[in-house]
């Protein structure tokens, strides 16, 4: 169970990103957030983990205090909770293999890692990994030589190298064609049915009816609308999103 | 002009304006409001007349004279509220801008056609470049003498390689006249006669002992003349009394097929080599340099707080500062400092690559995604390893072409540090362009060239490789 109480981040300029936000996840949701672009969602992800440090407030993990965590205890928590960035953060000049190696670097020692030794082991693991999102015959390949599509399938072979209970996505199809989306979005939503809990933002309605089993809207930092993804109405929509809002959809193929 | 004018036109006689900038040009537009102006017009009329006065053609003056009547004109015009076109002052600083700069830079086309044997003497060995020599076969034999003569000199015969070769007397003194008599030597062929001395200096019999004696075998290969004593034979001799052994040395050669690097072609060989490995040294050690100061002289990396902004603030600084100044003026330095020779060379380009290979490589860190670190952090990766996973994959091709790049750079550098006494193969073209052997100039020009454009070629392909 993860437990977010009262989090608000106010950036070193002013900006005040996230206002004073209070919500549970429960072990094995499928938690979507969504809310305009600038309305905080990467703020309140990345503070969950700790790459943002919050300015107030407390996140909860199985009772732990992630928030008080000293640096090595944070690297602990780390390993395991995977995240999946809209631009993929892969390093373009490694090779697949090195990038989904990297997501094992929390468990290894800093020196065969820094030489770059890695245990059979974990190289099975990897090559299980890739297998699983469907490009083990990439392996060698350079990352840049991959299409978006591709290299946000590495992101999730990475994550998986953590053995995660917790997926951060943000936003991780924003960057793919539309027609891509669900190929990804299914691998979260298979990962999820194996028992792993996956908090989300996402842009699409359409998306968040077909994947979500709960929603959290933000609005400018604060928390405006949860509940489940039916409860969107054409009302709470505009609410949500503004009057001159028009709902889009990601795509029309729902089955690609 | 950037003034602008008031919306309120400004109520000032037009009269006195005139006459205020004819006793001080701008005084007129001052008091007539256009204060900017007016100090422009001040400032630009005394420099206008400064550089006439020093450059002292009085042509130049017609310049600051247009300026001057203009700027009446003008305040004139500023006191009516009217802004006047500068077109004219400034045509003719223009003007006078560009006759100077053809008095100071001596300009003179003539010169180009009016020394064209100069020309032709440089031009002509140009095509000639001094860097194979034929070879030769040689056939030499010697003869002792004795000078001054003591008790009792040695016999001045001698057999070499099956040559007899026999002086007489078999002693003597300064400019005396000796007999040569030689047998067994090649026929028909031009001889080279030479005095040794004991010490070993080779000197000349020829007119007034400047130039070489040649005197050619007859059909059976005997050669018979006379020699006299060159008078500088003893001026080496600590004591010019004491009777010592001198030589006379018999030189034969013929041509023979093939060619050898010449003697200058050696020079110029060896100073190419060392002209690359003095751009690889400096290279290295100031990419070695470069790598730590890079990352004091990367913004992101340096921003976040006020002390290390005033680091990364003094280090780039430093860089600039450093990057603006010449190798070569550096090298002068050095050259002062350590001797001549590759050394203080290496050092210039040392210098010089770590102020370069500094900003480039910052510029690099300063340019990387941050999404990988971020990546690294997330997964529970700690500095090290993001270091080793997100920042060094980023960053080691790009450091890598650049330092490829310099080092191209370099070797064309380092041509050039040799004029100043940094070594290289810049240090003997210098001399050979005083000394006026063109041959070789022209062979060290051709292999500059031909080593220039093999880097840049291969240095691109490599680069290409890596980004
Ligand atoms: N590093 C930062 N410094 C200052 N302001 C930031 C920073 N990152 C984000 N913001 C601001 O915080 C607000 C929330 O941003 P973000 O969390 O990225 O929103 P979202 O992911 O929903 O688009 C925005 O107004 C954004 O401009
Ligand atoms: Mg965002």
């Amino acid at each position: 169970m993860l437990q977010i109480e009262h989090l608000t981040k106010v950036y070193p300029n002013g900006t005040v990103a996230l206002k004073d936000v209070t919500f549970t996840v429960q072990d094995g949701e499928f938690l979507v957030i969504i809310g305009l672009s600038g309305s905080g969602k990467s703020t309140l992800l990345r503070c969950i983990n700790r790459l943002i440090e919050p300015t107030e407030g407390r996140v909860l993990w199985d009772g732990a205090n992630i928030t008080r965590a000293s640096p090595a205890e944070l690297r602990q928590l780390r390993r395991h909770v995977g995240m999946v960035f809209q631009q993929f953060n892969v390093v373009k000049r490694s090779s697949v293999m090195t990038n989904v190696l990297s997501g094992r670097l929390g468990y290894v020692n800093s020196f065969s890692s820094v030489l770059g030794l890695w245990s059979k082991s974990d190289r099975e693991r990897a090559l299980k990994a890739l297998e699983r999102v469907g490009i083990a015959d990439k392996a060698d390949n350079r990352a840049d030589a991959l299409s978006g599509g591709q290299q946000q399938r590495v992101g999730i072979a990475r994550t998986l190298m953590q053995e995660p209970k917790l997926i951060l996505a943000d936003e991780p199809v924003a960057s793919l064609d539309p027609v891509l989306s669900h190929s990804i979005l299914r691998y979260l939503e298979q990962l999820n049915k194996e028992g792993i809990t996956v908090l989300c933002s996402l842009h699409f309605l359409d998306l968040v009816h077909r994947y979500a089993t709960r929603v959290i809207a933000l609005k400018e930092g604060v928390k405006v609308f949860e509940g489940l993804p039916k409860e969107i109405d054409r009302a709470k929509f505009k609410e949500i999103y503004g009057e001159e809002a028009q709902e889009v959809r990601a795509t029309t193929v729902e089955e690609g | 002009m950037a003034a602008r004018l008031s919306s309120n036109p400004s109520k000032r006689s037009s009269i006195t304006a005139g006459l205020l900038s004819l006793i001080l040009p701008g005084l007129g537009q001052i008091y007539a409001r256009q204060r900017y102006r007016g100090v422009i017009v001040l400032f630009g009329a005394f420099l206008a007349v400064l550089i006439a006065f020093w450059y002292g053609v009085p042509a130049w003056y017609a310049a600051p004279a247009v300026l001057w009547l203009w700027n009446v004109w003008d305040a004139v015009g500023a006191a009516r509220g009217k802004l006047r076109s500068a077109f004219l002052p400034l045509l003719a600083l223009l003007v006078m801008g560009y006759g100077i700069g053809w008095q100071v830079t001596g300009i003179d086309f003539s010169a180009l056609i009016r020394n064209l044997d100069r020309a032709t003497s440089i031009v002509i060995p140009m095509f000639h470049p001094d860097f194979f020599s034929g070879v030769e076969t040689t056939n030499s034999a010697w003869a002792p003498v004795e000078v001054p003569c003591g008790p009792n000199p040695p016999e001045a015969v001698n057999t070499v390689n099956g040559i007899h070769v026999a002086i007489s007397p078999n002693c003597g003194k300064l400019n005396q006249e000796l007999t040569v008599q030689a047998s067994g030597l090649w026929p028909d062929t031009p001889t080279n006669i030479q005095w040794a001395t004991p010490i070993g200096d080779i000197l000349p019999l020829g007119k007034g002992f400047i130039t070489d004696l040649y005197v050619t075998t007859d059909a059976q290969g005997n050669l018979d003349t006379t020699i006299h004593i060159p008078p500088s034979a003893l001026s080496a001799a600590p004591d010019p009394t004491l009777p010592l052994e001198h030589r006379i040395y018999l030189v034969q050669s013929r041509p023979r097929p093939g060619f050898q690097l010449s003697e200058n072609g050696g020079y110029v060989v060896q100073g190419i080599i060392q002209t690359i490995f003095l751009a690889l040294i400096s290279t290295t050690f100031g990419a070695l340099g470069a790598i730590p100061i890079s990352f004091l002289a990367a913004r992101n990396l340096m921003g976040g707080h006020p002390l290390t902004l005033s680091i990364y603030v003094i280090v780039r600084t430093l860089l600039n500062i450093l990057r603006s100044i010449e190798p070569l003026i550096i090298a002068i330095i050095f050259v002062v400092i350590v001797g001549l020779g590759p050394f203080a060379g290496a050092i210039a380009i040392t210098l010089h690559t770590i102020a370069a290979l500094g900003k480039l490589y910052s510029e690099v860190i300063e340019g990387i995604d941050p999404g990988p670190l971020e990546a690294i952090r997330a997964v529970g990766g700690n500095w090290i390893q993001m270091v080793r996973y997100a920042v060094i994959p980023q960053i080691v091709p790009p450091f890598a072409s650049f330092t490829l790049f310099r080092w191209d750079i370099n070797v064309r550098t380092s041509t050039i540090i040799g004029f100043v006494g940094g070594g290289g193969i810049g240090f003997y073209l210098y001399q050979w362009i005083i000394k006026g052997d063109f041959e070789a100039v022209s062979s060290s020009f051709i292999a500059i060239a031909v080593i220039v454009v093999t880097l840049d070629f291969v240095s691109a392909r490599v680069r290409a490789r890596l980004v």
